[in-house]
């Protein structure tokens, strides 16, 4: 039964790429629906999540977001009758691991769609594998938005993106920033694609608003000392500095910047630190700094507190949770809420469902999926490190925050 | 002039924060040829067990010294072990010390976690001097990564032990002829060797994250200073060492990219050794 089933997996790929495009894909459309009625199995999902790595500190937020969702669905009754299962990968936070994972969950787990990936990095080494293998990837990180030439990583119609883009995460707090603590920024971030990406995007309204931009560098991975970066900030006679490095190499700037004791004399603004790293800063080096994120462990909706009361339950009361543990949350609900919209569970059914769909129990408020990019509408908060916090639950203090925040449209050829 | 002088000052910091950090593994390396690669793992494990002491209540200093004497007991316990069957043979000792630096990572997993933490700083602020600024804490690292030099050179030149372990160093052969006890001296700087990292590794946790791999930043920059700055020139070769792989960074910086300026230290590292193969303090 199952080497049958793969024989003729195999045969209708050989058909696509004898160049019947065409062909190829009417006939591998029944045959994916009729095998989706044939099983009565669980709904398989892949999960590729940081577990080991450098970014392991994220990992575990990101892969229990998306199981707390896989429990509730299962208690409530599973969708389709059919229970969620989860198959997890670790994508050991290196892109080429990832790529041997998803080929793994798609061609011998026969997983039904993916989820996960952590970094930029990783999610552009994915985007070609689950075009070629046709499934759909729920992308959970707040990233450098959707630009043409990073496709299929971007602006590939496979991929859904929960977390938050420029455009949604920096845009709505600049004019409170601006006016509040003056326009020259500096620009600091780890030298990768989303640090740079998101300077670029950040810079244009900044001009727009008559900010400027005093200096702008970026740092390799695993830079343990910033002396010089501490001089030419010192130097550069900035306001605000604007900051995008991330993992340990945040941790060990700011630790330095607030020894240098620079803190007084500069108000710090970081789009990469959440409740994780914020821990790891302690409250002596966090204090008074600026985060914006879609969510927070902190944020007062009567949502987030119900969540986190079942999330608390299941992973302990130590247990910590940030944006990117809540978009997989988001999006193994809304994956469900697609396929049971849509009746089957297939690749284009949950495309097509899961375009327009909306969440109302999302933990940050509701959100909505664009039909026209992928792209997830939501909230935005800007909140400050409050002085002397004692954990998770006081760290935060919201300084402003919007609701249903729409990016730009992405830079691709829409609708994808 | 004040420029040029602030830029002296972050070169002397960056150059005696990695002095530190590479001590141990020259320690190691220079006097008993073992090239450690689970150094990295032994800087964080120090950086944990303070860490641990630390938040258990022990004031900070007490916790580096909990962390040097822990980390040379590993040491001690890997020695005894593994290393010692295994001293005439370079590259089997090679793996297996990178053996160590993945079975410790792991665990440290699995002991503490791998969530970030921190250890506060036991000064904080910044010192100014004039027109410079100097972070205290680091000020205060260099200054006892000076001592700490200093005592080497003191334990090394002056005392018994220390013509023992240079006699073994020039040579094993007559040394042991001579009645020497070669498997308790080679003990003695291993266990130095790892609590000198142990140290390093604590001393520096205030000023980085402390996660699994925090040791594996200063790794690849330790094994450079140690090879440009002369093998088995301990104390020398090592500031040297420093200076030219923490120098080159700072100076570069000030004209083009970080990115930049850390790659033009391996290539300069990567020149230097094509015409001083030996290291800058050997082979004159």
């Amino acid at each position: 039964m199952t080497a049958s089933k793969r024989e003729f997996g195999r045969a209708s790929r050989r058909a696509v790429l004898q160049g019947m495009a065409m062909a190829g894909a009417s006939v591998a459309a029944p045959a994916l629906i009729t095998r989706a009625l044939a099983q009565d199995g669980p709904i398989r999902i892949g999960v590729i999540s940081p577990l080991t790595g450098a970014w392991t500190v994220y990992g575990k937020a990101h892969s229990a977001g998306f199981e707390l969702a896989v429990d509730e669905i299962n208690e409530a009754g599973g969708v389709l009758g059919r229970e969620l299962e989860i198959v997890i990968g670790d994508s050991k936070t290196e892109p080429r691991i990832v790529v041997e994972q998803a080929n793994r969950l798609i061609r011998q787990e026969n997983v039904d769609f993916l989820a996960g990936t952590f970094s930029s990095a990783e999610r552009n080494a994915a985007g070609p594998v689950v075009r070629s293998g046709n499934k759909v990837l729920l992308y959970p990180t707040f990233y450098e938005g959707q630009e043409k030439e990073y496709a299929p990583g971007v602006c590939n119609p496979n991929i859904f993106m929960f977390g938050p883009e420029p455009t949604q995460q920096v845009w709505p707090h600049l004019e409170y920033m601006l006016s509040n603590f003056g326009k020259k920024f500096f620009m600091i971030g780890s030298d990768y694609a989303w640090p740079r990406v998101t300077n670029a995007v950040t810079k244009q309204k900044l001009q727009e608003l008559g900010g400027e931009v005093v200096g702008e560098v970026y740092i390799p991975f695993n830079t343990p000392q910033y002396e010089s970066v501490l001089r030419d900030i010192r130097q550069s006679g900035a306001d605000v500095i604007f900051h995008s490095l991330t993992g340990s190499d945040t941790v060990n700037f700011r630790q330095q910047f607030a020894a240098a004791g620079m803190k007084k004399d500069f108000v710090l603004w970081t789009v990469d630190d959440e409740e994780v790293v914020t821990s790891g800063l302690g409250p002596d080096v966090s204090a008074n700094d600026f985060v914006s994120f879609d969510y927070f462990m902190s944020i007062d909706h009567p949502n987030n507190a119900a969540f986190l009361e079942r999330f608390r339950t299941k992973f302990g009361d130590d247990a910590l949770m940030n944006t990117v543990g809540v978009a997989m949350y988001n999006a193994a609900h809304m994956a469900a809420l697609a396929i049971t919209k849509a009746g089957e569970v297939s690749t284009d059914a949950l495309r097509q469902n899961l375009k327009g769909m909306s969440f109302d129990r999302a933990p940050q408020g509701p959100v909505r999926m664009r039909e026209i990019d992928n792209q997830l509408v939501l909230p935005s908060y800007l909140m400050k490190v409050r002085e002397g916090w004692t954990g998770v639950g006081d760290m935060f203090e919201e300084v402003q925050s919007f609701q249903s925040v729409e990016p730009l449209d992405a830079r691709c050829d829409l609708p994808l | 002039m004040q420029f040029a002088l602030s830029v002296a000052v972050d070169a002397t910091l960056i150059t005696l924060v990695l002095a530190l950090a590479a001590f141990g593994l020259a320690v190691i390396y220079g006097l008993i040829g073992v090239i450690n690669m689970g150094h990295g793992a032994m800087l964080t494990l120090g950086a944990y067990f303070t860490w641990w002491s630390v938040s258990a209540g022990l004031p900070f200093f007490l916790a580096v010294a909990v962390a040097a004497i822990g980390v040379g007991l590993i040491g001690l316990a890997f020695e005894h072990l593994v290393i010692r069957h295994f001293y005439e043979r370079p590259f089997e000792t090679l793996l297996l010390t990178w053996a160590f630096f993945l079975i410790a990572t792991e665990m440290i997993k699995i002991v503490f976690g791998s969530d970030f933490r921190n250890v506060a700083s036991p000064i904080s602020g910044a010192w100014v001097v004039g027109p410079l600024n100097l972070p205290a804490y680091r000020a205060l690292v260099c200054m006892l990564t000076l001592v700490l030099m200093a005592g080497t050179a003191f334990v090394l030149f002056k005392t018994n032990i220390g013509i023992k372990i240079r006699a073994l160093v020039q040579n094993r052969e007559v040394a042991s002829l001579l009645g020497l006890n070669i498997a308790r001296t080679y003990k003695l700087v291993f266990f130095a060797g790892s609590a000198v990292a142990g140290l390093a590794g604590g001393l520096i946790a205030p000023m980085l994250s402390i996660d699994p791999y925090i040791g594996n930043v200063f790794l690849v920059r330790s094994f450079f200073v140690v090879i440009v700055g002369g093998v088995g020139q301990l104390l020398s070769g090592t500031l040297i060492g420093s200076f030219l792989i923490g120098g080159t960074e700072t100076i570069f910086a000030l004209f083009s990219s970080q990115v930049i300026a850390q790659a033009a230290v391996f290539f300069v590292a990567i020149v230097l050794l094509r015409f001083r193969p030996q290291g800058m303090m050997r082979g004159r």
